[in-house]
């Protein structure tokens, strides 16, 4: 049973949850003091303004006046302000006589039961709003919550905020209530509180720039696509004005794929515009097997056909999957293991 | 081995994939994108909205737009198929299909005109109607509890019907033939009388219902 889609991320130890702190305060700030300071020499020394030296110039300078060849970036001499060298790390819980500060210290998830207690909070709010909109007869307007650019904190942000480990149920139980708050019509009033912990997603860098047609000698406008699957790469080069002929370096498809099921992959792009007898293709493929083959091709024609196309059927392409490069490659194998799931067999001595 | 508790959790402890958790399942009926947007409920509308914004995954090579491809068959053929031999296993598929056609035609031709309309001659329709015909209702699942272990009567997912309807025929095909018919002939003969309600998966299906009845008793013993 695993994650979905583990990351290197979520291997990273969460230091700021590992225990008491190790740095005081007082060490902190006598640390931001001198790099404060070494900031200002640095940049007298470089022969810069000291009011508006930045990062970037920091690390250009360190790179000049300490060179080095080691090849581990984290290895190299580095000056980064003391927050980033030394993680963030919870404070003493604890005064002098033993007693923690916190009323929930003993729950031993203090910050996430304190963060679940302010989530209700807010909820129960809303709902005393809706009541009484309600008992004034006015009716609460549902306005769509715009799904478009923004996302959750993820587990390991929501850790870094709260500094302490938050388990993968506590995690879901989270995100439900806060979904719960966000389905209720007068959401609005707690709007500042849950931006808090949503995300902007840009949406609109997913834009792709669709070059424009070209014309060969003949005049006939022509575009090419390059698709990916497995170790497969394919050039297709869609020519307009067509009879429907589709040639594989330099071989008819008949005669290269004489799977059945290639043939429909490749066609499968035409087909979904209902554009089958309307163009002709040339395409080059190296790599991969039969079907890895098959499948950059098709990659390929989907994206060369989308200039001989309209928008929405651009956007109808995409949501049936033929624009997407597949990501599933083959799996390694494990040490100790005898393929990428299959174990040794079993013997009893 | 993961019951019903675990449901709530967004994060759902699975095999991974190259994925990323937000990629949306991908739409290739043509008939799908030609509606308007007036005709659809209140979910299809949330749906295309969602679909409007998130990332899709690529089709899978076994799924195309053409009126061929029929993700049933294709699972059949997928459960049909021995170490990654798809091309056989398909040409058996084809197969089967054109046995199943030729046979109802035969039929048709001999048959009498009154009775000429009642005959199915679309082998894709046979095989679904088959396929319909071996799910069973509900299953068995075994509870241990104070030491003995008892067959208690279990309803079924559709996605369990469908499974077991498809794993008894192809089992029953494998196994209970002359050794020297062919898989098509055999399938052929196993879906045609899927088809008509007669059969050894049918007689399979039944027996089936026949012990959750008789483990009536039971029943109380489930807790999801």
């Amino acid at each position: 049973l695993r994650l979905i889609c583990t990351t290197t991320a979520v291997q990273r130890k969460n230091v700021g949850a590992s225990g008491p702190e190790k740095y005081t305060e007082a060490f902190i700030k006598k640390q931001i003091e001198e790099f404060n300071l070494g900031k200002r020499h640095l940049a007298n020394m470089m022969g810069e303004d000291p009011e508006t030296f930045t990062q970037e110039d920091i690390d250009r300078s360190i790179a000049y006046l300490f060179p080095s060849g080691l090849f581990d970036k984290q290895a190299r001499p580095m000056m980064k302000h003391p927050t980033e060298v030394f993680p963030e790390q919870r404070k003493i819980q604890w005064g002098e006589d033993g007693r923690p500060f916190h009323f929930l210290f003993y729950t031993g998830k203090q910050s996430y039961y304190s963060l679940m207690h302010e989530t209700y909070e807010k909820l129960l709010n809303v709902q005393k709003h809706q009541d009484q909109l309600i008992a004034q007869d006015l009716s609460p307007q549902k306005e769509k919550r715009n799904l478009a650019g923004s996302r959750w904190l993820t587990k390991i942000e929501l850790e870094e905020m709260l500094l302490e480990k938050v388990s993968d149920n506590d995690y879901s139980r989270f995100i439900q209530l806060l979904e719960k708050l966000v389905a209720l019509p007068c959401a609005e009033v707690e709007e500042q509180y849950i931006q808090k912990f949503s995300k902007e997603v840009p949406v609109q860098s997913q834009k792709v720039v669709i070059e424009p047609l070209q014309h060969d000698e003949r005049g006939v406008a022509f575009s090419t696509g390059e698709g990916k699957r497995k170790t497969a790469t394919a050039t297709a080069v869609v020519y307009d004005n067509g009879t429907g002929k589709i040639t594989v370096n330099g071989i008819d498809i008949l005669h290269y794929f004489p799977v059945l099921q290639d043939r429909e992959q490749l066609l499968f792009p035409f087909q979904f515009l209902g554009r089958i007898g309307k163009h002709d293709m040339v395409c080059t493929v190296s790599g991969g097997g039969r079907s890895a083959q098959a499948g950059a091709i098709r990659l390929a024609s989907a994206k060369a056909l989308r200039i001989f196309v309209t928008e929405k059927e651009v956007e109808f392409m995409r949501q049936a999957g033929l624009l997407t490069v597949d990501p599933r490659v083959k799996e390694r194998k494990k040490p100790g293991q005898e393929g990428p799931r299959r174990k040794f067999t079993w013997k009893k001595r | 081995s993961s019951p019903a508790a675990l449901a709530p959790c967004r994060i759902m402890p699975v095999r991974w994939s190259r994925y990323n958790p937000s990629y949306l399942e991908p739409e290739v009926r043509k008939e799908s994108y030609q509606k308007p947007l007036e005709e659809l409920t209140e979910e299809e509308r949330e749906q295309a909205e969602l679909k409007a914004v998130r990332p899709i995954k690529a089709a899978p090579p076994t799924l195309s737009s053409s009126v061929f491809s029929d993700p049933m068959i294709s699972k059949f053929t997928n459960m049909m198929m021995k170490s990654g031999n798809k091309v056989l296993a398909r040409s058996l598929m084809s197969q089967t299909l054109e046995a199943i056609k030729r046979k109802q035609l035969e039929k048709y031709h001999k048959a009498p005109e009154n009775e000429k309309e009642t005959i199915e001659c679309n082998p894709y329709v046979i095989f679904h109607q088959a396929l319909k015909n071996c799910q069973p209702i509900i299953g068995l699942s075994n509870i241990t509890k104070g030491g003995k272990t008892y067959q208690v009567p279990v309803p079924l997912t559709d996605n369990r019907k469908r499974f077991l309807a498809m794993k008894w025929l192809i089992t029953e095909c494998r196994e209970n033939k002359h050794r020297r018919t062919m898989m098509p002939e055999k399938l052929s003969q196993e879906l045609l009388l899927a088809f008509n309600n007669e059969g050894p998966v049918i007689k399979k299906k039944h027996v089936l219902h026949k012990m959750a009845e008789a483990n009536r008793a039971y029943a109380h013993f489930r807790w999801w």
